[in-house]
Order: structure tokens, then sequence, then C-alpha cells
């Protein structure tokens, strides 16, 4: 039984999906999410609301993802395991259902100390593929305890795989142990080699599950160096940065969305996945420029 | 081993700032061995204290200088009140079990604690202590190849690396080995890669409930002890 | 403020005159010397630049250090375990410059009698001096009895002047006879019965072997033959025999090699000595046969004369060749003559020394054994008579003075025990013999510093006089060769076994790999291979290890009561505390300027190596109120390794404590001399300053608070 999802629908529909993300303000003001939220929930299939990214304190994904459904959008919450235990965990997940966000990305979550709470108790009661369990276990009826459910929640559950992984056993394995737990629609860390993108299709392929690949738009040299340096999960190679570093002055963001917009580009025309994830970063503001670049244009449903 | 820092002066010369007479406690095995709380650092807070106080023209401590060979065993408390016949207030160099140990033995004396107790670990060289145990109660370290998730992972999780793993190094601290790394290394040599791949689930936190009584190996009576 | 009252918990006894328990180890250099001087002590004091009380150890244990100086043959150098890193330490050599550093001072000026009992002593060698000697300090009337005109047996008729000068003998002599022992000359004693008659209650023999043995080949009488003692003792007596051009020494004993050097002295153009063994078997010392080498002294091995034929003013020798064949009863190969080899030499003179024996009158009515010698029981030197006691190579045959020496004073001890009615307790051993080789990962670590060779004069010039000719050291010299001793036995031990918790830290910092973890799990540090740097004592977290050193003589937290006391007094501020290492302050240390040119206000502590420095000895100077703590190493000259490592550990934690109270830890400051490109003295002047600097801005702070 499919969950009630427009995402899941178009992918499944074969056509090339588009999904980006928003990350909400660090404070109670939310106009301008709102206004990012109205600006691109026209030209993507789906929204993905962060939580808590780089684990910084922020307004909640469950309530941005409230947001993008008021305004008509279709959004997917992120879920970490940084900050809630189990209870925690699956009274959220009763919650999103119960307004209608299906759409769930299962994320272990950053850790505490790259964040600007580095004295917070970290929780972790669960990691990604626990969560992912967690919602099966959901999904057929009970929670973790054992306990009987009143209202059984149906979910379209995601994870996050890294094809660029500089050790790429472990992941792959990971990756396994994810679409065993469930997750049935993977977004990837940042794409910068569409070689290891092949690599990892050529793997990915074998298992039913449907796969976009993650975006980053750059913004300048130094936004590039940075993100290597700090962000987990992200590395970027040298021609790219080498590339940035090439343009004048001011000419970074343009340079970043060309980038990405070749990237976009070639994974569509040589269909090495089911669409993309555009990530940018504070920059919510130019994706409908990209996808404009990379010459594709989306018909939301 | 139980291994401790020793409290920064500033803290220490505030705790101690109500009472006139006070015992510096040491403990001559765990905080010994971590040079932590063993005789000589005794000695040296001791003249450090002195110094402060001669630097401040403040006179109003005195202090006596004392070591048991462990602050956690009932016979070697009662070497304490003989030595507390003038004491106002006993500042404990003793890891956290030992300040509770003397206090439970000191009724009325405040005892005060002179270390930071840090963690279990082992000694990589001289003056270098790594953490290693959590004390989790359900030891795994027969399916991650000896090597401890709970400690040695900064998120502590079960099905790991998560994807903040670069270069072998953990993303919370760059100098810091990905533990997953180690574990899926060593798992391999031992070719035993079957264990990484399994899915491990939700960790049993009811092992850990405060505090834990073990009564001579016939098992764990969780939350039944008189603490 | 600081109080020396305040004492605090200390490992050692609470009373702080109590004597410290000597659990060190008899080193082999003290185990070899016949004396058994306590030669550690005072090479350690020489290489501290005590040199005075180097001298006064060492008079307590030798009663004529000067002339042993001159003439031991030095068993304690070959025993010396630094001959297992490079060569052994010149300690005869370091005795030496000691005596004559010291001259008069520390001499036993005085003896009172507190017993009538007279001792009468047949011989003035030098067991019978040293018996003299100790009988008077313990309070005996003494009276010695010598045949000669001259004083000093063996020492002034056997061994030439260019070995032991006649002013060092004398002095000796003279020093005697101030402590009010009676010396007779020219009295012969030819019974014994007399003197027990003239009241004298204890009798000691030590007449010596005089008697020349005799080879027992024809011509042995001829004119031109002399016996190599009698030869020795015409010349040292001022007679000049005529030798001719060339003489031929028969023997390989030291008296064959003195007469030998001594006939060169004496104008003789060709001298031979003539041995019938080889180089190896020579008893000789093998420095004297150097030396004789250099000479020109031509020695020929595997021959001895069989006959010998006077004609003409010249000796015919005729010689036989020598083959080595089986050992004998003594360990040395037996010499076999080779048939039809034989040649004949010609020579002015021959000179026989192959043995002396004693020679004893029968009317003493003791009984003699092998080799004319008396005998008497082995612990009390008692002869078969009562009252009657022998020594020296009267008992021994020929050997060497300290040997005799030790005789002597042991005698002494023997007679008092006798006259008092004791009965002699064997010398209870306390203290263990430390035996063993160091381990080749401790000789590794230890600084390579070569053996300093006493000077001796050329040998073209010295052959023209009997002028003594090995030089003595001068101050640098000497204190740089007393550096290099290894100070055996005397290093670290976990005294409180209760309190060491196998933390493994001693292990760890020893940069000598000494201690180590035996069988049952316990940290053992071998006192044997242990050299005593002092790092694991200052870094045992427990504080369970002490050094051994019973000896030194202010520990450093009485050495900083002293200084603060002193500096109380002289109310000259700004105050600055130093520790310096003793090596580096003495002789040719890198801070021999810091010593020589103390500032006003500068109080130097000296250590035995800053690696004894301990975190609370430098928190104490500051609470005495010093201004500014220094610490200084002798840098690259120091014998330890790790030393600068450990102890700037130890002052970046005292400058945290320092700041978390207040006080600047610039005020605190370890400096390593000769390591940078600053000279010494500039660097300690730029310290001053700045803790000047430190100590003006705290005045003007004080008075603007008032």
């Amino acid at each position: 039984m499919m969950a009630n999802s427009l995402f899941e629908e178009k992918l499944n529909s074969g056509e090339f999906v588009i999904t980006t993300e928003i990350g909400p303000p660090k404070g109670a003001d939310i106009s301008e999410m709102v206004q990012h939220i109205d600006l691109l929930k026209d030209k993507v299939d789906a929204i993905n609301v962060t939580d808590h990214q780089s684990s910084v304190m922020r307004f909640p994904s469950l309530g941005g993802c409230l947001l993008v459904k008021e305004r008509g959008g279709e959004p997917i919450l992120q879920v970490t395991c940084r900050d809630r235990n189990r209870l925690a965990l699956q009274a959220d997940l009763l919650f999103a259902y119960s307004r209608g966000v299906v759409n769930v990305l299962c994320l272990t979550g950053d850790s505490v100390d790259v964040g600007d709470h580095k004295e917070a108790k970290p929780v972790f009661d669960a990691d990604s593929i626990q969560l992912l369990r967690i919602i099966k276990t959901l999904e057929s009826g009970t929670d973790t305890a054992g306990n009987e459910l009143k209202g059984v929640p149906k979910f379209y559950a995601g994870a996050s795989v890294h094809p660029e992984a500089d050790f790429i056993e472990p992941q792959l394995i990971k990756f396994d142990k994810k679409v065993s737990a469930g997750a049935q629609f993977f977004q990837t860390q940042g794409i910068f080699d569409l070689a290891s993108l092949r690599r990892f299709m050529q793997y990915a392929s074998q298992f039913d599950v449907k796969i976009l690949a993650g975006i980053i738009v750059l913004s300048s040299a130094g936004a590039a160096r940075y993100m290597n340096r700090n962000v987990p999960g992200i590395i970027i190679s040298q021609d790219i940065v080498d590339e940035l570093a090439d343009v004048e002055k001011g000419k970074g963001l343009q340079k970043g969305i060309e980038i990405a917009a070749r990237f976009i580009k070639s994974i569509k025309e040589e269909n090495l996945c089911h669409g993309v994830h555009i990530m940018a970063v504070g920059n919510e503001g130019i994706v409908p420029e990209i996808i404009e670049a990379a010459n594709i244009i989306s018909v939301p449903s | 081993m139980i291994v401790a820092e020793q409290k920064p002066l500033e803290e220490i010369m505030r705790m101690i700032a109500p009472y006139e007479n006070v015992l510096i406690l040491g403990c001559g095995t765990c905080m010994t061995v971590c040079n932590a709380g063993g005789e000589r650092e005794v000695s040296f807070l001791h003249n450090a204290l002195r110094l402060a106080q001669a630097k401040s023209e403040d006179m109003t401590h005195s202090f006596t200088e004392s070591t048991l060979k462990r602050q956690c065993d009932p016979e070697f408390l009662e070497q304490l009140p003989e030595r507390t016949n003038d004491v106002d207030a006993v500042l404990s160099l003793g890891c956290g079990i030992g300040v509770q140990a003397v206090a439970e033995r000191l009724t009325d004396l405040p005892v005060l604690p002179g270390v930071n107790t840090s963690f279990m670990g082992m000694t990589k060289e001289t003056g270098i202590w790594d953490e290693r145990c959590a004390a989790c109660g359900e030891c795994r370290l027969d399916d991650t190849a000896g090597i401890c998730p709970i400690t040695r992972c900064t998120k502590g999780i079960l099905n790991g690396p998560c994807a903040g793993t670069k270069n072998g190094k953990c993303e919370a601290n760059k100098e810091m080995d990905c533990a997953w790394v180690l574990i899926y290394k060593r798992l391999e040599r031992l070719q035993q890669l079957e264990k990484i791949r399994r899915y491990y689930p939700l960790r049993n936190f009811r092992t850990i409930p405060r505090p834990k009584r073990i009564t001579s190996n016939t098992g764990i009576e969780a939350g039944t002890s008189d603490g | 403020m600081y109080s020396s009252s305040n004492t605090e918990k200390r490992n050692y006894p609470a009373n702080r005159s109590e004597k410290r328990p000597d659990h060190t180890l008899i080193p082999p250099c003290q185990a070899a010397c016949p004396l058994h001087m306590d030669i550690r002590e005072y090479v350690d004091l020489v290489a501290q630049g005590r040199v005075m009380e180097a001298l006064q150890s060492i008079r307590s244990g030798n009663p004529f250090p000067s002339i042993c100086a001159y003439v031991c043959t030095r068993p304690c150098e070959e025993a010396c375990r630094r001959s297992q890193v490079d060569k052994p330490v010149a300690i005869r050599a370091l005795k030496r410059f000691a005596v004559e550093f010291g001259g008069d001072r520390m001499v036993q000026a005085e003896a009172e009698t507190m017993y009538p009992d007279k001792v009468a002593i047949v011989g003035s060698g030098p067991a019978g001096l040293a018996c003299a000697y100790y009988l008077r300090l313990l309070g005996y009337p003494v009276t010695i009895f010598e045949a000669h005109t001259e004083v000093g047996g063996m020492l002034r008729v056997g061994i030439p002047q260019y070995r032991l000068p006649r002013e060092v003998l004398d002095t000796e002599v003279r020093r005697l006879n101030q402590i009010g022992v009676e010396i007779r000359t020219n009295t012969r004693v030819v019974s014994l019965d007399l003197l027990f008659e003239l009241n004298y209650k204890a009798i000691f023999i030590t007449i010596g072997a005089h008697q020349s043995l005799r080879m027992g080949i024809d011509g042995e009488d001829s004119p031109g033959v002399i016996d190599g003692a009698t030869f020795l003792r015409e010349v040292n007596l001022g007679l000049k025999p005529s030798l001719g051009d060339s003489v031929a020494v028969v023997g390989g004993g030291n008296v064959a090699i003195d007469a030998a050097r001594t006939a060169a002295r004496l104008g003789v153009k060709r001298v031979y000595i003539l041995y019938r063994r080889s180089r190896k078997e020579m008893p000789a010392d093998p420095t004297e046969v150097e030396q004789a080498l250099e000479e020109g002294i031509k020695i020929r091995y595997l021959i001895t004369p069989a006959s010998i034929v006077r004609k003409d003013g010249q000796l015919y020798l005729t010689c036989v060749k020598m083959k080595l064949g089986k050992p004998d009863t003594g360990g040395r190969r037996q010499p076999i003559p080779i048939r039809d080899s034989e040649t004949v030499k010609k020579v002015a003179s021959l000179i026989i020394a192959t043995g002396q024996a004693p020679q004893t009158p029968r009317d003493f009515g003791v009984r003699i054994g092998r080799g004319s010698t008396i005998q008497v029981d082995p612990i009390t030197l008692t002869t078969n008579r009562s009252g009657v006691f022998a020594g020296g190579d009267a008992v021994t045959g020929p050997a060497t003075v300290t040997e005799a020496l030790a005789a002597g004073r042991m005698a002494a001890n023997r007679i008092d025990d006798y006259l008092q009615h004791r009965y002699p307790m064997p010398t209870k051993q306390e203290r263990e013999t430390l035996t063993s080789e160091l381990r080749p990962e401790t000789v590794e670590m230890i600084r390579k510093i070569g053996r300093i060779e006493p000077q001796v004069l050329p040998a073209e010039t010295r052959t023209k006089d009997f002028k003594p000719i090995e030089l003595g050291y001068g101050w640098e010299e000497a204190i740089n060769e007393a550096r290099r001793c290894l100070r055996c036995g005397m290093g670290a031990e976990i005294l409180f076994q209760d309190k060491c918790a196998t933390c493994l830290t001693c292990l760890r910092v020893c940069p000598y790999h000494v201690p180590y973890l035996d069988d049952s799990g316990a940290v053992k540090i071998p006192p044997d291979q242990c050299q005593a740097c002092g790092i694991c004592v200052a870094e045992c977290p427990a504080k369970a290890i002490v050094l051994r050193n019973p000896r030194e003589i202010r520990h450093i937290t009485e050495e900083l009561d002293h200084v603060y006391k002193s500096a109380a007094e002289t109310k000259s501020k700004p105050f600055i505390v130093g520790f310096c290492c003793q090596y580096g302050l003495f002789g040719t240390g890198t801070l021999s300027s810091l010593w020589r040119g103390a500032k006003a206000g500068v109080w130097i502590v000296p250590v035995l190596c800053i690696a004894k420095v301990e975190t609370e000895h430098l928190l104490r100077a500051f609470e005495m109120g010093a201004e500014g703590v220094f610490i200084a190493g002798c840098g690259e000259q120091c014998a330890r390794e790790n030393t600068t490592l450990q102890v700037t550990q130890r002052v970046e934690k005292v400058q945290k404590v320092l700041t978390a109270i207040g006080i600047e830890p610039e005020r605190l400051k370890i400096f390593v001399p000769g390591t940078g490109d600053i000279d010494t003295a500039e660097e300690l002047n730029e310290v001053f300053e700045q803790i000047s600097g430190f100590y003006l801005e705290s005045l003007i702070k004080q008075e603007a608070k008032d």
C-alpha cells in the first residue's frame, strides 16, 4: 500500500525528479522561510526542511513541513536522531502523519560538537538505520516496545548515502542495511565527481530504490574550502575549487550556479539516477535560476 | 583505570574559602597513576595553596596532608578519623567514588572534590590517557572487533559509520580516528565482516539505572542500592 | 610569610639530625682497595669542587694518602666499572690532586695518650708506619725501631725517587713525629724478649722482605754483579754505584723495572732487561713497563743467564733462550730452556732482581713458613708468641704498599683489642658489594667523556734526573675527570614498597632503561645499574622512591631553609634563588662564571643535578619571598640524558600555578647554557634585569596602594 505521497508518485512515474531544501530561521520570524516556500513550491517536486542542520539550533523541520503543506507544496521531513529519544521520535512521526507529512528522510544527525550548542546532551538513542526500522515498526501497528497503536501511520521513508566517501566500503554496507531497513528513496551527499556517481549507481541500481543526486551550489572558492574543512561528509575536488578561484570577485556565485547546472544536465542526459536534490545553502533564492540553467522544466503536480 | 584531572587552582581556592583547617587527602591507586591525586600531587597542591595564601596575605587556612592507599575501601577509610581531629573540611583528591566514600565515612565534615573524574581509560604513554570504556553494562566488543563504539564513536551509534567520517577521522574531532572505520578494518583483518553487515537494534539503556549495584557475581540488581 | 618551622611530612626520618639509613652498595673500587677507602665519596666531592671535604674523606680512610697518590698500584682502577663505558676513572691522580691541594690542612695534628701500654713496632716500612699512626690515634705510646739510618722501609730504599719523591715521605714521617710517635733509627732489634723486658706490652714485626733471592748460577758472586734490592737501596741512600756503560737486569717484577730505570738515570747508556718468560707474564705494572720502554730500555723476553764470567772488567753472560711450557701451580707458564740456544752477552754490570724474601732473626722465636715469611693467624695477625703480631711483606712476601698500609691498620686494631682484652669481632658486612656488569642498554645511554690522562714528562728528558715523572692534575682536569665516575651503588631504590602503585612512571622516564618489572609484577630498580640521576625520584607520583645516598650534606629543602635565613639577615633585595647544577658550577662547568661572579641578591642552591629539583622546591622558593627563581643545568656537559626535558615540564607545571595565583610566570625560568647562541653570563643578566623590573613594578604598585 502506498502512502499518500505525491513525491512517491512522481518518482514512480519515471520522470526526472527535482527536490531542494530550505533551512528554517534561527528564531520565531518565519517570513523569509515562507517567501522561499512560495518561490519554490511550484518549481520543484518536493522540498526538504532541514532539522538543526550542522547542529545549529533552528526552527524545527516539522514546523517547516507544516508550512510547506499549508502553502501548497510537497514537504519532506528530515528527522535526526541527535536530539530526540525513541519516545519523542515516535511521537513526532505520529504527529507528522496526522498532518499529512509522510515523506521522511531518516538521518543520524551531525555531532553536537560541530554546532553552536556544544555543551548540549547528545541523545543518539537511535541511529538512522534504527530509525528506519522504527518507522517500519510503527507501520506494522505497534510502537517499539511492542504495544498496539490506535491508528497506524504509513510513510514514504528515505535516507542519505555518500557515494563520494573516501573509504567507500563501509558506506555501501550502510546503504545495504538502510535498504533492508525499509528506505525507499535516497538523497546523496553533494556530488562533485560524476565517475564516482556512475560507479555507485552501478551498485545501487540492483536495488528497487530511488536515488536523487545531491547538488551543492558553491558561492566561492573560499566557501568550497570552508565546506571541505568543516562540513561533515562534503568532499569538493581541487578542480572545482580552482574553477571557482579563477573567476573575478563577485562572480563566484554565478560560477557556482554554472557548475551546478552542468552537473544536473549531465546527470539527466546520461540518465544516471532518478533525479537531483539541489542544496543551495543560504541561497535558496537562486534555485530557480539553476533549474533554468540546466534546461529542465519540472511539472509540479 | 579511572582517569581524572586536578581541578584548576582557582576553583579549589574558591571551594576551600569558607574553611580554616583543610586536610588534603590523596589516593594511592588510580589517582596516583594518572598524576591527579597521588602523594606527590597532594604535596604539590599543598605547596601551591600555601604560596597562594602568602601572596594574597590572607592566612586563614592551614593545611595537613595525608594519602590513603585507596579511598574506596572501608578498611582504608578507617584510618581517616584520627587524621581529621582538628580539621574543618577534607579536600579529597580521590576520584568521584573516593570523595563520596570519604563523605559517607565522615558524616560531620564537608568533603570537597579536588579532581574532575573524567573517564575509565588506559595509559597510551606517560602523561597521555585515553577513554576506553563507558561501563554500558552490555559489552559488545565481540561484534566490533574489540573496539568500543560507545566510547570511541562520538555519537555512540551501533550501525556506523555515519556520513561525517573523512580520511578515517571523526567529523567532530579531526584528530580522532573514526571508530567505525577502525572497526571495519579490524573485522576485515579478522575476516569477520559479516558482523558489521548485521543490523544492531536499539540499545538497552535500562542497564544503566542509577545507582547500580553488583552483588558478588550473582547478577545486577538495577536501582536497588541505598545510595 | 614562610616560616622554617613549617615542617611538612617527609619521607625521611622526622628528626632532621638523624642520620639517614645507608642503603648504598659497596662499589667495586672500594671492595678492591686493600684499605677499603670510600673512593666513590671522595671522587664525587672532587667532582663538585669540594676538594677539602674530599680530602677529609680521604684522610679518614688512609693514613698516608700522599704516598699512595704516587705509588699505589691502583686495584681500584682495575675494578672501576667506568671501563665498561670507556676507560676507568683516574682515581690515583684524583687522590693526588686532593692531597696536594690540601697541603697540611685536614691532617691529624695531635693525639692524646690514653693508655699506659707501650707498643713496639719493628721496622718502619709502610705497615709499621700505618700501625704506629693508628695506634697513636687510639691513644697508645708507640715506638718504632728501625735498623737503618733512614725511615720508611721499602718506601725509602726500594722505590726510586722518580716514583716517590723524598719530600713526600719526609713530610709523613714528620707528621708522625708531631703526633708523638717515637722513631728510633739505627736500632736493630735482635731479640723480642728484650723488648718485653723494656715493658713493651705488644710488638708488631714488620721487617719487610729485603733479602734478595739468589739465582744459583756460576759467577753470581763476581764483582759487578749486584742484587736489585741492594742496588736500589744504595742509590736511594745517595750513593752512585758505577755501572759502566751497559747494564743487564734479570727479572720481570717492579724491582727489575725500577732497577733498570734507575740505571738509565745514572747515565748508563745501554740498559737491558732479561726476562725468562714473555711480556704477558711479567708481574710488573704495565704502565711502568711502557714507560721503561719509552725511556730506551730494551727488554729481551724468554731469555735468562745461565752462567757469568768476568774478564777484563766486563761480564760475559751465557744466556739461554726459553720457551713456555705448561702452567705451574701459580698459573703462570713454566719457562723451559731450549737446548743449544746459548748466546753470550757482554755487559759492564749485572743486576739480579728475581725476588726478595724476609729475613727473620731466629731469636725472634716466631714460626716461619713458605718463602721465609712469618706465619700469622689471618684474623688476629698474631704469631705463635703471645703479644707478638706481624704484618706486611714479612708475612705476605713482596706485595704492594697499600696492602702493607691495610695490614698496619688491621694490626693496630687487633693490638688494641688485645691490650683491652677484647675478643676481636670479625667485621660484619652490613652492606652488599656490587659486582655485576652494566647492561648494554644502560652503557649506551651513558655520556662518553674520555679519560684525562695525567701528564707525564717526555721520555727523552726525564731520564736525566730523578724528578717525579707524573705531573699532577690542574683544577679543571681534576673536576672533569672526577665527573666521569658512575657513582655505582648509590642510585634510587623503591623504599616504600607499599606506596608503589606500579604506575610504571619510573620505568618510562629512566633514560638508562634501568627499572624493570619482575615476574611477580613488581617494579625493581637494580642498584648496580642505576646511574643516580634522580629523575625517577622526582617524578614518582607516589613519592615512593628515594636515593640511597645518605651522605648528601644538605637536602635541597634544608639548603633552601639556609638560604632563607641568610637572605633575611642581609636584607638585600630583590632576592633571587637559583638552583644550579653543582657540576656546572665548579671546575670547568658552564656555570662557573655564575658561581664566581655571584651578584648581590642572588642565592645559589647547588644541586647534584637539576633533575632532583622538584616542583615543591620551586614553590617553596617563592613562598620564602624570592622575587625570581631560575634553574640552570650544566647543559651539554650533563652526563645524564633527558634532565632538561623533565625539568622543563616541571617548570611549566609550576608556571601554570603561578599564573593562577597571580604571580608572573616569567619569574620562573629554566635555562640550559651552551645550547643557544647566547653566552651564559648574558642570559643570566637578562634574567636578573627582568626580575628586577618585576620587583620595581611591585614596589610601585605597593606604594600606590598605601
